[in-house]
């Protein structure tokens, strides 16, 4: 089974982290600083590893070059979007899902049919939009 | 030349001083407040303050069609970030993508940005080329290492010297591309004849480099013939170290023990 990668262990990072564990999936979660790995459920099951994610040769050798899919969600949109292209571009990785803060950061990813942009941003604006809508109907 | 300058510091400020004249318009973008004062006071030059890798900053400081665009920003990836964007939305010519990790040269390159310079990676290369080399060659690598051109200066002992270029099988893996003599560029014909004291620009591969030093550095077993079209300066050809210039020193041995002998 190829394994599933998580970039950034944040509040998201490692939420995703924990449902790939909870479905049975091989699961490596990377962050540069060890204390985040807290966040991770005291059944995790997949391999959190203490690496620098700009640090891509370092990502090479823990194995992201033969991941099945990889969630990059860094705090950081411009370490996000390289790490986006390498795993896309450079690796062949079938599945990128990135996290981007900035929504104009997309136009970078777009026509590269295996990175699948998330934006907060504009996730939140348009369900609080529907949720607006939704209120004024009652 | 339109030239985009985002990020950096005191490159910055080295950058934007050397291409600051009439013919060059300079679109200078650094994210740093503080920074941004600082290069406005020392290149009496305008100035954006605004992130070099947001589409909206690049749009207010207008950074459409630059024939350059220059990254010298702290963080690999967000010079990384800016490169993609000056390429794919403002129609960047060129990019320069400056990085402070080495292994980061190899990537950017891959994910399609055309020149990537890291300092650290420069100076092993020149080390190694200062380290490896004599002192009167001079190597510098194009392209990963992948073409190699040296700069070597004739002595006249070399069996080169005083050849033309016809008459000396230069080899095949290699090609002088030219000669700088006198303050003067010289482009090689196979006429020219090779003097001392020349400064020959080569051109190879660089696993070739060495066999390439040697056979320029060969030097002469038979006399100097006189190479027929060429008149030879004079002074130079006495210089050569060749087996005629032995004579002087027999009568000016006596001299020399004549004068000790007076102490």
């Amino acid at each position: 089974m190829k394994r599933s990668f998580v970039i950034g262990c944040g509040k998201l990072g490692a939420s995703i982290a924990n449902e790939l564990s909870r479905r049975g999936l091989d699961v490596i979660v990377v962050d540069a600083d060890e204390s985040s790995f807290a966040l991770l459920d005291d059944d995790f099951s997949g391999d959190p590893k203490v690496e620098d994610a700009s640090d891509l040769d370092a990502l090479v050798d823990i194995g992201i070059g033969n991941a099945g899919e990889v969630y990059v969600t860094t705090g950081n949109d411009n370490l996000s979007l390289f790490l986006a292209h390498a795993c896309a571009i450079e690796f062949r990785i079938p599945y990128v899902y990135v996290r981007f803060d900035d929504p104009t950061l997309g136009i970078l990813v777009q026509g590269q049919p295996n990175i699948k942009p998330v934006y907060p941003f504009q996730l939140s604006r348009d369900r609080l939009s529907l949720l607006r809508e939704g209120s004024e109907q009652q | 030349m339109k030239i985009v300058i985002a990020g950096g510091n005191t490159q910055a400020e080295y950058i934007i001083k050397s291409y600051k004249s009439r013919k060059n318009e300079l679109v200078i973008i650094n994210p740093n407040k503080a920074t941004v004062e600082r290069l406005r006071k020392a290149c009496m030059v305008k100035i954006y303050h605004g992130e070099p890798w947001s589409r909206i900053a690049l749009e207010q400081a207008n950074a459409f069609d630059a024939d350059l665009f220059i990254a010298l920003c702290e963080s690999d990836t967000d010079n990384y970030a800016a490169c993609q964007m000056a390429k794919k939305m403002f129609n960047a010519k060129k990019t320069i993508c400056v990085v402070d990790n080495p292994a980061n040269v190899e990537h950017f390159k891959k994910l399609g940005l055309d020149a990537v310079i890291s300092s650290t990676y420069l100076l092993a290369q020149s080390i190694m080329s200062e380290s490896s080399m004599e002192t009167l060659t001079k190597t510098l690598s194009i392209d990963d290492n992948r073409i190699a051109v040296i700069e070597k200066v004739v002595l006249s002992r070399y069996a080169i010297c005083f050849k033309a270029i016809k008459d000396i099988r230069f080899p095949k893996y290699a090609s002088i591309s030219a000669i700088y003599r006198n303050y003067q560029i010289i482009i090689p014909s196979g006429a020219v004849v090779i003097q001392p004291k020349d400064t020959l620009l080569m051109v190879t591969a660089p696993e070739n480099s060495k066999n390439l030093l040697k056979y320029v550095e060969a030097e002469r077993t038979e006399p100097i013939k006189p190479a027929k079209a060429e008149k030879k300066p004079v002074k130079e050809a006495v210089e050569a170290p060749a087996p005629s210039a032995k004579e002087p020193e027999a009568p000016a041995k006596p001299t020399k023990k004549a004068t000790k002998k007076k102490d």
